[in-house]
């Protein structure tokens, strides 16, 4: 579904991302691993539309995609999942969620797949008039992937879903991964915490410095030592 | 019908505009007057906030652009000899294109810098209202002439009155639809989070560029009226303290809302008439007025209508805190407001 070659970034004159390499199936779940400074955001941005890649290619359906905005990719089915949830805060969550509609026109569709987000994210539905920054974090995390939902996503680029959230808040993000792949979304995950990516990616690259230095299986990382204390630094 | 149903929006503002069609009818020339003039503040209002208040772009050149609009109108009468009713629409017209393109710094600036930058605008504005006399005729303006009726057998300042009131309706059911379309969701996002908003696939610089576009388009269309209305056109009716006016009436009728909009205006309007002869307390008051809001209820007064009604809809408002929250305004001068999530620790 998504093939990137030689992808890389420059943020002025520093290399960010140096000649990256992978590929996305239909219907799979990717982690993207990475400490801090390794170049997973940068990689997400470029991904979705938000900067621009310096060279290489990013193929999405077989179309090429680098160098289009985000706006473009949008209407492609490229959506993704903004670090820190971003959800808007003053409003409230039907809001929310019909802003994530910002692109489409039909009203009637729109509330359908709100009744959708509600169905898949059960919580959401008893908090539909509650401001959004009054909503737990977990909540707010649910909030922010039903509104990324709402725009007929096809491929869901998730920023640390996980970030900042308590165990308990963790495992409900899992539980909303695992949820979507099941309804046959595609979805780019980008974390920190090996448990996550192990509990819902298939594949998994490890990024260092902006260079991809482990791909494998997932579920083999969180048993593979080595990579654990060298790239991700534990 | 239910009672709920009775007291939406829409039968508000039915109820007002009704009113003020039949007005003529019982008004003097000063009643008149000052419900024509609530009409061209309820236009100015309404395209303000929609920059203001649903697009959350914190511009200061309304004022300007709305002179822009009447000096458009009436020296191309003057000028090149036009009729009113051709150079009305070439003068809000002339008014978008400018305004459009103050989209521009806005692209880069934001908040404060913005308010900066449009205010440095709009001061430039009114020195070349002053000083390029051949054109504008300097400080003292000058008379535009009267509006030809033609064969339509109609008082000038009634038949002015009724075509204001013909297109503050029509631009007021535009913004209504328009707020409830994806452009008005599209501008939201952008108020509460750009980068949320571009992750969602709003391009920041066309809804941007929309934004000023329609609000400048608005207060073209307001300046063109107002110089049919007063039949004469001066640099002071388009300063500083006019901009103050129009801030004062989104801010107190409700930021991001289209009701708001017009009872704002409505009220201030009425207010400004009771100092009339006070003339110096007016700045007094309004500013007052501007700041208490701010201070105490940024949400406006809306937020009462929507508390106290319960069929009262406020879309894509924000929803109704208890206490007076972060808005528009105050929030872009705290910076990024994203941050505050109180509830995020709490699980």
């Amino acid at each position: 579904m998504l093939d990137v070659q030689h992808l890389s970034v420059w943020y002025g004159v520093t290399q960010v991302l140096r000649d990256v390499s992978f590929s996305v199936n239909e219907g799979s779940v990717v982690a993207l691993l990475g400490g801090n400074g390794s170049g997973k955001s940068t990689l997400l941005n470029a991904l979705s539309g938000l900067i621009a890649p310096k060279s290489g290619s990013v193929r999405y359906l077989g179309e090429e995609t680098a160098g289009l905005e985000a706006h473009q990719m949008v209407r492609r089915g490229v959506v993704q999942v903004p670090q820190g949830r971003e959800v808007f805060a003053d409003m409230s969550v039907d809001d929310n969620l019909e802003l994530g509609a910002a692109t489409r026109s039909n009203l009637k569709e729109i509330r359908r797949d709100m009744g959708d987000v509600f169905d898949l994210f059960p919580a959401l539905r008893d908090r539909r008039t509650r401001a959004a920054g009054s909503l737990s974090g977990g909540e707010q995390t649910q909030l922010s992937i039903g509104r990324a939902l709402m725009s007929r996503s096809k491929l869901l680029l998730m920023d640390e879903p996980s970030v900042g959230l308590s165990p308990r808040m963790v495992d409900a993000v899992i539980d909303a991964i695992l949820r979507l792949r099941q309804r046959g979304l595609t979805i780019l995950l980008v974390e920190q915490n090996v448990g996550v990516a192990a509990a819902v990616a298939g594949q998994a690259h490890v990024l260092k410095d902006g260079v991809i230095a482990y791909a494998g299986r997932a579920k083999d990382l969180i048993n593979n030592p080595e990579v654990l204390a060298s790239y991700l630094g534990r | 019908m239910r009672l709920q149903a009775l007291v939406s929006n829409r039968s508000f503002l039915t109820l007002l505009f009704g009113a003020l069609l039949v007005l003529p009818a019982f008004a003097n020339q000063y009643t008149l007057f000052v419900g024509n003039l609530m009409l061209l503040y309820i236009i100015l209002a309404s395209g303000l906030n929609i920059l203001v208040g649903f697009a959350g772009q914190l511009a200061f050149a309304n004022a300007a652009i709305y002179g822009i609009g009447a000096y458009g109108t009436a020296l191309l009468q003057v000028h090149l000899g036009w009729s009113f009713w051709a150079a009305a629409p070439v003068g809000a017209v002339l008014a978008m294109v400018i305004g459009t393109l103050l989209a521009f710094p806005a692209l880069r600036l934001s908040g404060i810098f913005l308010a900066l930058s449009t205010l440095a605008f709009a001061q430039a504005t009114q020195w070349v209202l002053w000083h390029w006399q051949s054109v504008t005729f300097g400080a003292g303006g000058f008379r535009a002439p009267p509006v030809n009726f033609g064969w339509i057998p109609i008082k000038p300042d009634y038949g002015i009155y009724f075509v204001t009131w013909a297109v503050t309706v029509v631009l007021l059911l535009f913004t209504w639809r328009i707020m409830r379309s994806r452009i008005g969701r599209a501008f939201v996002a952008m108020r509460d989070g750009e980068i949320a908003a571009q992750s969602l696939g709003i391009d920041l610089l066309t809804y941007k560029a929309m934004a000023f576009a329609l609000s400048s388009f608005y207060a073209g269309a307001a300046g063109a009226l107002y110089s049919a209305l007063l039949g004469f056109v001066s640099p002071e009716g388009f300063d500083l303290f006019q901009m103050i006016i129009h801030k004062a009436m989104i801010v107190v009728g409700g930021l991001g809302s289209v009701v708001g909009s017009v009872l704002g205006a409505s009220l201030l309007v009425y207010v400004m008439e009771l100092l009339r002869e006070f003339k110096s307390t007016q700045e007094i008051v309004f500013g007052a007025l501007l700041v208490g809001f701010m201070v105490f209820q940024p949400n406006g007064l809306v937020v009462f209508l929507k508390r106290w009604l319960p069929g009262w809809r406020e879309p894509l408002h924000l929803a109704g805190h208890a206490e007076p929250k972060a808005s528009v305004l105050s929030g872009s001068f705290k910076g990024a407001t994203s941050d505050e999530r109180p509830a995020a620790e709490r699980a």
